[in-house]
């Protein structure tokens, strides 16, 4: 942040003249600090969103603001103490922020106080055009360095917003179910990248220590492009969870990610792959030693193998 | 001898301690290479759940170790990796490939008699 605007505790560089203008803004600004703070008051209760707010806090609350605001003020302008301000200005952008006042009635009441406090400064340093023009650029300099302290509060905030949901969504997506004893299907929706790559790898390792997972169903169905990137990211995933001792089976390769992955060449030796997440369900149970079977009038019916058509439900059975 | 090897019937088990060295793990695979003649052991366990990182070297012995370890007669399980230490192996590309694995102790002795009663069935 160290540079001539600003220096590296986030406090503002002034030069002489810009200090000099400030007092001098200053002084005019404490001279009709009442009618000036009671007419914007009355603006402010004209902005939907503002008005909202100030009318609901208490008359005693706004007045103790108003006071230690301006002792705020007083303090950075004519002492240098600007940190106790722009702490302030920050808690106070947050909070608006997060309220959900627009920023651009921020400017709305910037321009209200502009006209209030122009006319007064030239008026009182009329004789000095020098010393006016010195007061109008300290007072400019003060309100660039307030808006962009209350800027910056307002993007963090809504940035933590963003990464809250992000985190949140992050959580959603990445489910990992419990099929059977030791089997676990997770079903993939949406676009892989990097971080959720990883996110959901961890999870899937956590998930097979938990439940002492030995056969892994991964469907990908929902993922809309695979490329080798995200090949790539299967494999690691894959590979991790043989270091644990489970076995992992791919479901969900569409035709199209099928042909596409062949002629960009990723080679996908690693993943064993199973056409649709019935299938991956089936080749899991069998590396269980499941064997499905036909309840009712198949039930016992060894032949049949995996059953299948009819009504009937197939039933798991233990094949030691 | 920084890595106890134990005798559980027909097999080995070694468990990892915290901490080892490089040297340490190479004593293990001379070690280990030795007493499953001694023991006549027909498989060996491999049981890293206390190592928090494998690098590298650690991977490459592991897989040596197994594949000595096969040479003398006996099969080879490691288990126990961590779901972390698992999946720092597998971005870095440390996949022990033709090493079997299992999640702890009890799935590994598992996998190991399934092994070994199939050896016996194919009458090796």
């Amino acid at each position: 942040m160290g540079n001539t605007h600003w220096d590296d505790a986030g406090l503002p560089v002034l030069t002489d003249a810009e200090r000099a203008g400030m007092r001098d803004f200053w002084d005019v600004y404490e001279e009709n600090y009442d009618p000036i703070y009671e007419e914007l008051m009355r603006e402010v209760a004209q902005m939907p969103q503002f008005g909202a707010i100030v009318k609901r806090m208490p008359k005693e609350q706004l007045e103790r603001q108003s006071r230690e605001g301006r002792e705020r003020g007083r303090a950075a302008l004519l002492e240098g103490a600007w940190k106790p301000l722009l702490d302030d200005q920050r808690a106070q952008g947050a909070m608006y922020a997060a309220a959900g006042v627009r920023f651009r009635e921020w400017f709305d009441l910037i321009s209200g106080f502009n006209r209030l406090i122009v006319p007064a400064l030239v008026k009182t340093y009329a004789a000095d055009g020098d010393r006016l023009s010195r007061a109008l650029l300290g007072f400019q300099r003060y309100i660039d360095v307030a808006m962009s302290v209350l800027g910056e509060a307002y993007l963090d905030t809504k940035e933590a917003l963003i990464q809250k949901q992000q985190q949140a969504i992050q959580e959603l997506s990445t489910p990992v179910l419990t099929v059977r004893d030791r089997m676990l299907l997770l079903p993939i929706i949406g676009v892989i990248d990097t971080r959720r790559a990883r996110h959901l790898t961890q999870q899937l390792l956590q998930a097979i220590r938990a439940n002492r997972a030995k056969v892994v169903v991964m469907d990908i169905t929902g993922v809309p492009a695979v490329d080798s990137k995200v090949a790539n990211h299967l494999l690691q995933t894959v590979e991790a969870a043989r270091l644990m001792g489970a076995t992992v089976v791919v479901t969900g390769l569409s035709a199209d990610v099928a042909q596409a992955l062949v002629t960009l060449g990723v080679d996908l030796q690693g993943l064993n792959t199973v056409g649709d997440l019935q299938g991956g369900l089936e080749e899991a149970e069998r590396a269980l030693g499941y064997r499905l079977a036909l309840a009712g009038d198949g039930a016992g019916g060894d032949g049949h193998g995996k059953g299948r058509g009819n009504d009937g439900h197939a039933v798991p059975m233990l094949e030691d | 001898m920084r890595v106890p090897v134990l005798k559980q019937g027909a097999c080995l088990v070694a468990v990892f301690q915290p901490g080892l060295t490089d040297a340490e793990l190479l004593a293990l695979r001379e070690d280990l290479s030795v007493r499953v003649g001694e023991h006549r052991a027909r498989g060996v366990v491999l049981d890293v759940t206390a190592l928090d990182l494998i690098d590298s070297f650690g991977a490459r012995t592991l897989r040596g170790i197994a594949l000595a370890l096969r040479l003398r007669g006996a099969e080879t399980v490691l288990v126990g990796i961590q779901p972390d230490v698992a999946f720092a192996m597998a971005q870095l590309g440390l996949t022990l490939e033709g090493v079997d694995t299992a999640l702890d102790l009890e799935e590994g002795t598992a996998l190991l008699s399934r092994r070994l009663a199939a050896r016996r069935h194919n009458g090796r």
